[in-house]
């Protein structure tokens, strides 16, 4: 119970502190992939710092919807990174930690997001909403599905059951199910992040962005906070796929201190690793056209879908 | 003796097949294909006689029915090989083909009757699906034989729809396979299956029926899945044409009947009996209204195969002595009154150079031959006597209304009224009247079988003489009680 | 072999076998489709092969071997070369668009499941639960059949049904009698080469395989 409410505060401080230094980590990776020199690691949080020394200011003509989406968003997403099992199985909020109740928040997030771009009532804030939302209605089943896929195998949508069955017995993994539902959520972990070829992080070309012409408003200490959840909601994610698939290393119940020390080093390890792959992998794709988008993401609800039919079939 | 007989109309075509292609077309190869066919003619009377046999191990075997079936196939090849030399010439004459593709005519005619010949004798459900791919697969080259536009689409349109009906079936057979052997039956023999039918999962079985209908009953040119069946029929020159719309479309309808008799068996006769009377009223309903607006007569009596198929399921769907034995006379009746009126029309198209109805008027006074074999060849489809369609649409009639299925034979009979109605109107234009144009020739050797064919039916209408004990022993091995 | 790795085994070929279908609706470019097909072909092979040697026969490994080399070798090959010949209108064109399609197919999934539960039922191994992967792909195939305008994106859902077909037969029985297996194959290749001289007569006849020209005949 200890070492559980440790392994979760010491989740939340990596995730809280971890994630802007991820973001660096994948910029530098693409500038050196690219030629270029880059601006270091630590680059996130030398903004961040910037940001938050300014003084708070918001666009003529908002309301509270505007105010108040940067404070829920960084909210949810760090409720998540507490209840999610990233370094260990058994958080003391293991009863929140439901598959239903995760998905709901990370909604909530992008919710109130582009309900704050709409209150600028600017054409880009509209339009980016829009498209948020269009993206978010295939990417919020896929997440569901392909979770409940893999939670019919252990008889429980919580997430830490899911993770531990997983831990008992790795090999599980390979069955159509997951693998399956593997690819389905990798593709909405990009389109949800906001990566290419979904979305483009480094462009502000009107054709093309999504989450950048939201965020086009903002400034100051409000900018700080959208990035820094941005960040946080990409470390959750990929630390989530990694946890699912690939639990090594992660503590259970019964661990002692030094394993949940051990196993914050092995989530930093397994996060960094996913991040430079899909930095790499940013390099040598192109983004896809915005019609085209819908394709990608009713395909990986398709997939999800046929692994929920397959581990109720097959097996 | 038996077994010589059962290989002997296959080999027959396929030696015929073997020359053609060694020799070529040529005025001495010309009849071969003539004589080949009345060789499969005299096997099927011999078979009949004899009472059956079985060859190359039990894979075919010659009961009744095939017997039955085969004569169909022989009597049907025989009229359309005798007018094939007349029509190749005209062809050749208005330079539309060439020593190679009347050398490909002769290979793929010959083939198509042993493939034919195949699907009949087959003594099981295997082989007579491969049997009646590779009629397909021939025939698809027969359709595509001008190489014109509207003949590409119409072999493409045939191939593609055609193979996935044929796939279906092919899944009903790894269905019904599946039922088989988990009752102990391994092989896919009819005599086996039917013996053991009342073991077969219903669950499983019912699947296999339906799939192995709506499979057969694509390539037969039953509705829903009969798109390919106008266009395929309206393009292939027209010896094929007759061939295909007198005698293919029967022998899939051939493959429906063997399957409803395991059906029956297994299921009990209200399941197969339901989904054919669906299948036979649509098919009857789709070719009244397409008839009604048609303004192509080739097309006219593409969609007149779609109807007599129609009416050939419900018949099976009545089921029972006098239904089967209805339905295997109007199997004979239909082959030659189509394959009658596919050789006038293609001598037709040849004389004026066009398939549309209004390009053809006053046709009884031009070629008072020609117009008669196509006018008496339409009121024998229309079922009028003293052609045998009028006795076999009679028995399947009366049959159904004996059986309490009044309410599927009444909108049938109206329907066919429809027909009758749209057919005559169309005729009627085609027929009658002055020509302003000059008169159309036609050579001995097109009309003796046309006159012969027509000379049949209406002589099977009147009386089916040694026909009919064959009847009888066919209809009982399609599911009649003896 | 034991029963779990078996199973696993069985399982991973399906879900490949599946996946393949999938990835074919979902990609425009004719020559990943056929890359996608040969990689089905693969999927089956090793499906068959996984059959066979739990059973113990060589006889259907070898059959697995032979349905391989023509699934996989020999049919991309011949698309392939009408691929390059063909040139031109490198991308299928359908007529739902690939978000509906990949939809449709959500939904065809749902059907194969519920279509096949007798068939699961009459004997609950891990080969027949299998089945319904197998109906998926060949409903996934019809539609490709019926929605695609190009003539190699047509035939490549034919043989999908066909794929399907013979991954069914072996899943319940072991598949057919040797000599209706060997009939089958030798009748998928001729159907194959048949829709490929249709298909180069179509290039000469309208200029193209694009199968919206096909409009001269019509009632």
């Amino acid at each position: 119970m200890v070492t559980g409410a440790l392994g979760t505060g010491l989740q939340v401080i990596a995730v809280a502190l971890g994630s802007p230094l991820l973001v660096g980590v994948m910029r530098q990776v693409r500038a050196r992939l690219e030629g270029r020199a880059g601006p270091g690691i630590g680059q996130p949080w030398r903004d961040l710092r910037k940001l938050l020394r300014k003084e708070p200011i918001a666009a003529h003509g908002t309301g509270w919807p505007f105010r108040a989406a940067p404070l829920l968003v960084a909210g949810t997403a760090l409720v998540v990174a507490a209840v999610v099992p990233l370094v260990t199985t058994v958080s003391p909020l293991d009863g929140v930690a439901d598959l239903f109740a995760v998905t709901a928040l990370l909604a909530l997030g992008s919710v109130a997001l582009a309900l704050g771009a709409l209150d600028t009532g600017t054409a880009f804030g509209g339009m980016g909403a829009s498209r948020e939302m269009a993206v978010l209605a295939l990417v919020e089943p896929t997440i569901l599905v392909s979770v409940f896929a893999l939670s019919i195998r252990v008889g429980s949508t919580s997430l830490g059951q899911i993770v531990t069955a997983t831990v008992e017995d790795p090999l599980a993994v390979v069955s159509p199910a997951s693998v399956l539902a593997a690819v389905a959520l990798a593709i909405v972990t990009i389109a949800e992040t906001g990566r290419i070829p979904v979305d483009n992080p480094a462009t502000h070309l009107e054709l093309t962005m999504i989450h950048e012409a939201m965020v086009l408003e903002y400034a100051g200490p409000d900018l700080a906070l959208v990035e820094w959840a941005s960040a946080m909601r990409l470390s959750i994610f990929l630390g989530l796929l990694s946890s699912l698939f690939f639990p090594v290393g992660i503590a259970t119940a019964g661990a002692g201190v030094l394993a949940v020390l051990l196993s914050v080093l092995v989530l930093v390890g397994k996060v960094a690793i996913l991040g430079v792959l899909l930095a790499a992998g940013e390099v040598f794709m192109a983004k896809l056209r915005l019609f085209r988008v819908p394709e990608l993401l009713a395909g990986s609800f398709l997939l999800a879908l046929l692994a929920v039919a397959a581990s109720f079939f097959l097996a | 003796m038996g077994s010589l007989l059962v290989i002997g109309p296959l080999a027959v075509p396929v030696a015929a097949a073997c020359a053609y292609a060694v020799l070529g077309w040529n005025r001495a190869t010309a009849w071969l294909g003539a004589l080949s066919a009345a060789g499969v003619l005299a096997c099927a009377v011999a078979l009949a006689a004899t009472g059956g046999g079985d060859a190359l191990g039990g894979q075919l075997t010659g009961d009744a029915l095939s017997a039955y079936m085969l004569l169909v196939i022989g009597a049907v090849a025989l009229l359309a090989m005798l007018a094939g030399p007349a029509y190749l010439a005209a062809e050749l004459a208005a330079g539309r083909t060439g020593p190679r593709a009347m050398r490909r005519y002769g290979v793929l005619t010959q083939s198509f009757i042993a493939a034919m010949a195949l699907a009949v004798l087959a003594s099981s459900l295997g082989l007579l699906w491969v049997a009646i791919e590779a009629t397909t697969i021939v025939t698809a080259f027969l359709v595509g034989h001008r190489r014109t536009r509207e003949a590409t689409e119409a072999a493409w349109k045939y191939v593609v729809i055609c193979s996935v009906g044929i796939a279906l079936a092919l899944l009903g057979i790894v269905m019904l396979h599946y039922a088989g052997t988990h009752a102990g039956v391994t092989s896919l023999g009819w005599a086996e299956l039917t013996a053991h039918a009342d073991r077969l999962d219903p669950g499983v079985t019912r699947i296999a029926v339906v799939l192995l209908v709506l499979g057969f009953g694509t390539k037969a040119g039953l509705a829903p899945m009969h798109a390919w069946l106008p266009d395929a029929h309206s393009q292939a020159p027209a010896p094929v044409s007759a061939l295909m719309s007198g005698v293919l479309l029967s022998v899939a309808f051939y493959a429906v009947l063997r399957t409803k008799v395991i059906a029956d068996a297994a299921l009990g006769a209200g399941f197969a009996r339901t989904l054919l009377v669906i299948v036979a009223l649509a098919s009857l309903a789709v070719a009244a209204l397409l008839l009604l607006g048609q303004r192509d007569y080739k097309r006219l009596l593409a969609y007149s195969s779609i109807e007599h198929m129609g009416l050939l399921a419900l018949g099976a769907a009545v089921g029972g002595a006098l239904a089967l034995a209805a339905v295997l006379l109007h199997i004979l009746g239909h082959g030659l009154g189509k394959s009658v009126l596919f050789l006038s029309a293609g001598r037709l198209h040849q004389a004026v150079g066009s398939s549309r109805m209004d390009a053809v008027r006053g046709l009884t006074a031009r070629a008072p031959l020609l117009g008669g074999t196509f006018g008496l060849g339409l009121l024998a489809l229309l079922g009028l006597p003293p052609f045998s369609l009028f006795a076999s649409e009679l028995g399947i009639a009366r049959a159904g209304f004996a059986a309490g299925l009044g309410w599927a034979i009444a909108p049938a009979l109206l329907l066919m009224l429809v027909i009758v109605a749209a057919v005559c109107r169309h005729a009627g234009r085609m027929l009658l009247g002055d020509s302003p144009d000059g008169a159309v020739a036609t050579p001995y050797s097109v009309a003796v079988p046309l006159v012969a064919g027509l000379a049949a039916c209406a002589a099977l209408g009147i009386a089916t003489g040694p026909l009919h004990s064959l009847l009888r022993a066919a209809a009982t091995i399609a599911g009649a009680a003896p | 072999m034991t029963d779990a790795t078996f199973v696993q085994l069985l399982d991973l070929a399906c879900g490949a076998f599946l996946l393949t279908a999938v990835l074919v609706l979902w990609r425009r470019e004719l020559a990943a489709i056929v890359w996608l097909f040969a990689l089905q072909g693969i999927a089956l092979t090793a499906l068959i092969v996984v059959l066979g040697a739990r059973q113990g026969d060589v006889e259907l490994i070898l059959i697995g071997l032979g349905v391989g080399a023509l699934r996989a070798g020999l049919l991309p090959y011949l698309m392939r070369r009408a691929l390059v010949a063909g040139g031109g209108g490198r991308e299928t064109q359908p007529l739902v668009n690939v978000a509906t399609s990949l939809l449709v197919a959500a939904v065809l999934a749902m059907l194969a499941y519920a279509l096949s539960q007798p068939l699961v039922r009459l004997s609950p191994t891990p080969a027949t639960q299998a089945v319904p992967v197998a109906l998926t792909v060949l409903l996934i195939g019809f539609f490709l059949l019926v929605t695609r305008r190009r003539a190699l994106s047509q035939l490549v859902g034919f043989l999908l049904m066909d794929n399907a077909i013979t991954a069914a037969a072996f899943l319940t029985t072991s598949g057919v009698p040797l000599v209706v297996e060997l009939g089958i194959s030798l009748d998928v290749l001729l159907a194959v080469l048949v829709l490929q001289v249709l298909t180069t007569r179509m290039r000469a006849a309208f200029g193209g395989t694009d199968l919206d020209e096909l409009r001269e005949l019509h009632d």
